[in-house]
């Protein structure tokens, strides 16, 4: 895809976020106000009162978490806004775990960010980079069998960044995890992105952990 | 004190809890309404979604900014809106809130708000 493809799809995407939110706040205050209007109401004149509240209580929580996935949506359709810009490695992490997880949720598989204390800011392409990140998670994931961990480090040196994209877990078969890594699918897609971004990836058989190594000023 | 949103129901909505907590309020659903409402029953506070058709929000608050600088309006914004809000807040706004905001936070802001027009 080109960067206007990937535009449009932002600038789409971006809108559609807004409308949804829109809806959920609606929801929201129309479930307050039925809240309000029970709180005032007499127990003996509306029967099943306690159902009622319970039941716009788990409304208002299911709104709760649709704003927090609409605001992370939201958030994923302004990466391809520009291609260069200073993004917070720990951030982008942080927020690409929270739009993977139900991918790894589905293999019994938990997504850890291991963020440094310190903030990572590096000027790079946003969309690509995440795109990167993303790649690789899905690579270990798909070699990974049924439970464990995919741990995420980011990692500064000079003027070099790495994030190591690594799997552990008792369970895991480390020899088979990078057996005929080269013609993934993950991997070409890998390579062709960290091409754009000025970077390398590199495989550490060892650790099961994918490498991925950019300058921070791009 | 009045609500301004092309998003009527959530207007409406909004404005029925704030009259059961005593707080009198108004809707409206396109600048031209509120500019009527704001010149025939001048609100002590307004509520202002930035996302309006037509003229925007930045439009109608530089509008009622113009025929009474004392009105506080606060904002309310949606994601990505940041840029537009700090406009908005240096255009006269009194405050922003993200969308969907907390009904006490927002009444916090109101009251807020409304003080900050009793000392002008």
């Amino acid at each position: 895809m080109n960067e206007k493809e990937i535009q449009f799809i932002g600038k789409i995407t971006a809108g559609v976020t807004h409308e949804v939110n829109n809806v959920l706040a609606s929801i929201r205050e129309i479930s307050g106000l039925m809240t309000d209007i029970l709180s005032i109401t007499d127990e003996k004149s509306f029967p099943r009162k306690e159902k009622f509240q319970t039941s716009l209580e788990k409304i208002q929580n299911q709104v709760q978490r649709g704003v927090k996935l609409t605001c992370q949506l939201n958030k994923f359709s302004h990466l391809s806004d520009t291609n260069k810009t200073d993004v917070d490695l720990n951030e982008i992490i942080e927020h690409l775990i929270f739009l993977t997880e139900r991918f790894a949720r589905i293999k019994n598989i938990t997504l850890q960010n291991r963020p440094l204390t310190q903030s990572i800011t590096i000027t790079s392409d946003p969309f690509l980079l995440q795109m990167s990140l993303s790649n690789g998670i899905s690579y270990l994931l798909n070699r990974m069998g049924n439970g464990g961990e995919i741990s995420i480090c980011p990692e500064k040196k000079g003027s070099e960044c790495s994030v190591s994209i690594s799997c552990i877990g008792e369970r895991i078969d480390k020899s088979l995890i990078f057996k005929d890594a080269s013609s993934s699918e993950e991997l070409l897609s890998l390579n062709s992105i960290m091409h754009s971004l000025n970077g390398v990836y590199e495989l550490d058989e060892l650790n099961a952990a994918i490498i991925i190594k950019i300058s921070s000023k791009n | 004190m009045l609500i301004v949103d092309d998003e009527e129901d959530l207007a409406k909505t909004i404005a029925e809890r704030l009259e059961i907590r005593g707080i009198q309020t108004q809707t409206a659903s396109d600048g031209e309404q509120a500019l009527t409402l704001v010149k025939t029953n001048p609100p002590d506070v307004v509520v202002l979604d930035l996302m309006m058709p037509g003229i925007g929000g930045l439009g109608i608050l530089k509008q009622i900014k113009l025929f009474d600088k004392k009105i506080p309006i606060i904002l309310l914004t949606g994601y990505g809106s940041k840029e537009r809000s700090i406009e908005g807040m240096n255009l006269g706004a009194f405050d922003y809130v993200l969308k969907p905001c907390n009904l006490d936070d927002l009444i916090g802001k109101i009251q807020e708000a409304a003080k900050t027009k009793l000392q002008y």
